[in-house]
Order: C-alpha cells, then sequence, then structure tokens
C-alpha cells in the first residue's frame, strides 16, 4: 500500500476570493510535508481538501492513491486528521471522547476502551481523562484532538497548524508525538505558520503565499536558495539608512531583527565590503559585523519577499509580524 | 457500509448526545427544570388566578404539555449547529462512518430527552393535580400522537439547523418560527377569547388541533377531527421537511 499524498493543480474559489490557485503537492510514503505559510495563504483549503471534506474547484488529487473527489470512503479510511477543523466534543470526557472514536471505527467496547487508555497514557491525559474537555487548556485539548485522530492508527495524519498559539513546551511534546508516528512508518502533512516547526519536522517544505506555491524543497535546499551566507550588522544609529544602504548595495531586501540587527543575502563576495565601506562613508557605526549562514526564517521571507522593490513595500515586514505575533 | 455498521454508529453517537446528561448534573436538571416551571408557572398560578384550581389544571396542562415539548424541538437544529461550527461534524466527515449517522444519532437521541420530558411533564402534572380520565389506550394515544408531532417539528429543526449560519443564528430563527405557533394557539386559551385575526391564525395553527386533540385524550371530551387533522399536519410536515434536511444535510456532508 503507497501512503503518498499527491495533488496537482488544486484551485479552491470561495465566492470570488480564490483560496487555492493551482497548487501542487507530494509527500512520499513515510515522509513528512510541511506546508507553510502566513494566515489565509490557503494550507488550511488545502487540508480540507485532501481530507475529503471540501471537493476542489480544479485539480486531482490522490491519497493513499485513491483520488479524493471520487473515493472519498476508500481515503477516509487510511487518514487520520486534526488541528484548527477538526475537533473533540466538549461536553464528553477526554476517555468518552476516545470511546467515541474509537466505537465508531468498528472497535468493540473492552478494545475501544483499551485503545483509549493506551492514548490517554501516552498524552499524559490520566488527570484529566475523566473531566469534560470544555474545562480543558489549550494545550490538553490539542493533545486530546490528536489522540482522537490517532484511534484508528491512521497511516496519513493531517496536521492543521496543531501547534499554533501553544507554548515551547506543549509544542515540543508535540513534535515528539509527530516523530513517533513517522517512526510507525505514517506519511505527514503538516501544516504551520512556524518555520522553527517546519524546520524540525519536515523532509520537505511546500511553501504557500496567496493561493501559491512560492517555493519548494527540503529545508536545506531552501536556505541555500537565500543566498549561500548572509549579512548581518548592528548599526549604533540610523537603523532606516543603514538598511536602504543594505538594499541599495545587494538588490535585496533585508529583514530587520527585533534585536536591531539587519541581515541581508549576499550572493557576491565583493559585497560584504562594500557594503561595509558604504556605511562608512555614511558615518555610520556598526556594533557589530558578521557574515552567517541563513535561518530559515530569513530563508522564507527572502522567498515571499522576493527582490526588494523600494522600502515603501511592506508585505514582507507584515508578514513577519504576524508570525512573530 | 453495511446496515449494521450504520446502525452500530448511529447508537454511538446517540450514546454521545445523550452521556451530558449524565456527566454533568447541570444538563440534566436544565432539561427537568423546563417542564416543572412552565407547570408551575402556567397551570398553578393561571390555576390559581381563575378560582377553580383543578378545573384549570385538567384545562392548562395539556396545552403546557404541548408547549414544553415544542420548545424543547429546537435542541435538534441547535445541537446539530454547534457539531457544525465547532468542527465536530467536520471530524465525523472525515472518517470512514456512515453518513446518515450522526443525524440518525440527533434524531434518535432527541426522541430519546423528549419522552423523558414528556414523563416528568405528566409527573409534575400528577403531583399538582392533574388526571387522566380517559382509558390508557386513548392516553397513550395522545402521548404518541404528542411525539410523532415533536418528531416532525424536529426536521423542521434539523432543517434550519443544518442551514444556519450560526448556533446563534438557528436559535433565533427557531424562536421566530415556535413562538407564533406555541402562543398563537388554543394551547392556553380558547380561541373564543382571542381578537379576530389571532382568532383565525389560532384556528389554522396545527398546534391548536394538537393541544386540543390532548385535551380530549388525557381528559375526555369529543375527540373530534381535531385529531385527523393533527395528524394530517404531522404526515404534510415530515413529507416537506425529512427530504429537506435530509437533502441540505446531504449538501453540508457532500
Amino acid at each position: 500500500m503507497s501512503n503518498t499524498i499527491e495533488a496537482e493543480g488544486l484551485v479552491k474559489r470561495y465566492g470570488d476570493k480564490t483560496a487555492l490557485d493551482g497548487v501542487d503537492l507530494e509527500a512520499r510514503a513515510g515522509s513528512v510535508l510541511g506546508v507553510l505559510g502566513p494566515n489565509g495563504a490557503g494550507k488550511t483549503t488545502a487540508v480540507r481538501i485532501l481530507a475529503t471534506l471540501v471537493g476542489p474547484d480544479g485539480g486531482v488529487a490522490r491519497v493513499g492513491g485513491h483520488d479524493v473527489t471520487r473515493e472519498p470512503a476508500k481515503v477516509r479510511e487510511l487518514i487520520g486528521l486534526t488541528g484548527q477543523y477538526a475537533s473533540v466534543d466538549e461536553k464528553l470526557t477526554g476517555r468518552q471522547n476516545l470511546m467515541m472514536i474509537g466505537r465508531l471505527l468498528g472497535l468493540g467496547r473492552a478494545p475501544a476502551r483499551a485503545r483509549a487508555e493506551d492514548l490517554i497514557g501516552r498524552f499524559g491525559l490520566q488527570n484529566a481523562a475523566d473531566r469534560a474537555a470544555q474545562t480543558y487548556s489549550g494545550g490538553m485539548r490539542r493533545r486530546l484532538d490528536l489522540a482522537v485522530s490517532l484511534v484508528g492508527e491512521p497511516s496519513i495524519i493531517f496536521m492543521d497548524e496543531p501547534t499554533t498559539g501553544l507554548d515551547p513546551q506543549v509544542r515540543a511534546e508535540l513534535w515528539t508525538v509527530v516523530r513517533e508516528q513517522i517512526a510507525r512508518g505514517a506519511t505527514v502533512l503538516l501544516t504551520t505558520q512556524y518555520l522553527e516547526e517546519a524546520d524540525q519536522l519536515a523532509d520537505e517544505i511546500v511553501l504557500i503565499d496567496r493561493g501559491k506555491v512560492s517555493a519548494r524543497g527540503t529545508p536545506d535546499e531552501l536556505k541555500a536558495r537565500a543566498g549561500d551566507r548572509r549579512l548581518e550588522i548592528r548599526p549604533e544609529h540610523d537603523a532606516e539608512k543603514a538598511e536602504r544602504i543594505l538594499a541599495e548595495v545587494t538588490g535585496l531586501r533585508p529583514h530587520r531583527g527585533e534585536n536591531g540587527v539587519i541581515s541581508v543575502p549576499v550572493l557576491d563576495p565583493a559585497l560584504p565590503p562594500a557594503a561595509l565601506r558604504r556605511l562608512d562613508d555614511a558615518g555610520i557605526v556598526l556594533t557589530e559585523h558578521a557574515l552567517r549562514r541563513p535561518t530559515l526564517d530569513e530563508a522564507f521571507l527572502a522567498l515571499v519577499a522576493a527582490p526588494a522593490e523600494g522600502l515603501t513595500d511592506h508585505t514582507a515586514a507584515n508578514a513577519a509580524e504576524r508570525r512573530s505575533a | 457500509m453495511t446496515a449494521r455498521n450504520t446502525f452500530a454508529q448511529g447508537m454511538t453517537l446517540t450514546w454521545r448526545s445523550l452521556v451530558p446528561l449524565r456527566n454533568q448534573p447541570g444538563e440534566l436538571i436544565q432539561l427537568l427544570l423546563q417542564p416543572i416551571f412552565m407547570i408551575v408557572i402556567f397551570v398553578v398560578v393561571f390555576g390559581a388566578m381563575s378560582g377553580d384550581q383543578s378545573g384549570a389544571v385538567q384545562r392548562l396542562l395539556p396545552g403546557v404539555l404541548t408547549q414544553v415539548a415544542l420548545t424543547q424541538t429546537i435542541t435538534t437544529g441547535l445541537r446539530l449547529a454547534e457539531d457544525i461550527g465547532n468542527g465536530v461534524f467536520d471530524r465525523f466527515r472525515s472518517m470512514p462512518i456512515a453518513r446518515s449517522a450522526p443525524l440518525m444519532g440527533r434524531i434518535l437521541a432527541d426522541t430519546a430527552t423528549m419522552t423523558l420530558t414528556v414523563a416528568v411533564a405528566l409527573l409534575v402534572g400528577s403531583v399538582v393535580g392533574f388526571r387522566i380520565r380517559t382509558s390508557p389506550l386513548e392516553a397513550l394515544g395522545g402521548v404518541a400522537l404528542l411525539l410523532a408531532f415533536t418528531l416532525a417539528l424536529g426536521w423542521v429543526s434539523a432543517w434550519l439547523g443544518l442551514r444556519a449560519r450560526s448556533a446563534a443564528s438557528m436559535q433565533g430563527l427557531a424562536t421566530a418560527v415556535l413562538l407564533p405557533l406555541s402562543f398563537g394557539s388554543t394551547a392556553l386559551i380558547p380561541a373564543a377569547n382571542m381578537p379576530g385575526a389571532l382568532q383565525w391564525w389560532a384556528r389554522l395553527n396545527p398546534v391548536s388541533h394538537l393541544a386540543d386533540s390532548l385535551r380530549s385524550l388525557f381528559t375526555g371530551g369529543p375527540v373530534g377531527a381535531n385529531v385527523w387533522i393533527t395528524l394530517g399536519w404531522i404526515v404534510a410536515i415530515t413529507a416537506c421537511f425529512v427530504p429537506l434536511a435530509v437533502r441540505t444535510y446531504a449538501r453540508r456532508i457532500r
């Protein structure tokens, strides 16, 4: 059996809004595909199509070898869905939620109970198992939601922003669970707004922005594409001016970090000395400057923002704010 | 999907809809308090006002019972709208289960709670002095007629809930439909005591026929055409709204 996910030219419109505009996705069996993008990029729409919840307006998608529009029942037997849209029943306890799903999937009463017990243990929900889910904290709900999606031991798992809004400790716990599923041989499609998450978990990343794929590749490939090295400076003053000079010298949009560090990809080895000279000429004092490999964060910005069109273009800055918020 | 699987899944989802009543005492108390309050307010207070307490109880209780049951039909659509709104429905839809199971579970669970409510209302009625004067068969016929009518309205409720944008808008919509049906009827006041236009509406209103049927079936007196008219309405509403609800449901679950 092939646990693959393939989508070609997916199109989805809501009224006159185009949520997906020809998206191709591919996840090899047993791999993790990270679908990365800001809010409203179309990530959730893509997951909903692949999980047979909505039909595409164009394109084809096969999950586990089955066409999502022609054989949705076959697809549903293979998948587990978790995240923003699949949810738990608030009025049931954690244990009852797990029992219900087990029974719906055809387990007998005793096996369903055993399965629930097992998942309660693995997800650290022992103390909350007999409380109604509406009393759970955000992190506990996500854990329960993920546990519920694993009751049927699905071979293909869709996780739609499973860790959005969670604190780092809970995120790390959920990452462990994702890694366990990969070790078990499951194929995972994970959407996220967090670059770090995609970097940590994904074998391959597809970057979606406004319904279109803007880049794809392994985390390393994406980092490489953003430039071999980056010039980082920390000006003592006149940060705006320094940023403008870097943009002029490199022709790319610099990224300004919260710590006052301005960085920009440098493809040509002659550029850093030139940039430093220009900054010196302008009388800008640097408390720090360095050349280093890019982070995925910077790769993302460089790929989404493409070449700088002067400093009036705030799209990339806004995208960065949304993610850091 | 075999019929047996479908049935088992429907039963699991019926359990899922009923188990909160056991989980949370508040839910059960809320369910039971509604008939108790309605009976105390309308039957006891209005009865005391009229001077003839026992006659008032006999006359008013079937009407209040009708209103209690009617109000509860909102639940079907409300819970469906909630399930759609908070994503539970999507969870079911992403699973290899019969498409009809969630709707079936909802309707079965609501029929069970409706039966419980009617039983509680009759019990509370007997505490405040209501006596069934007819044969057990007639009384059971009355209960069956009420349950059949609320089941028919349950499909209207399901249809509204499946179409609604949110649970809150479903509640508003359902109240707008139910208020004229419930209070513009002869459930509490005879049509003869109403002003012209209201009288015309009350005589047309299926709830009037239902309440008058229940009065005859529980306390005696000529049953007349009321039962037949009520049955006609049940058939008409069911024939209209089951296909509408199922079609809307099919579109939502696709």
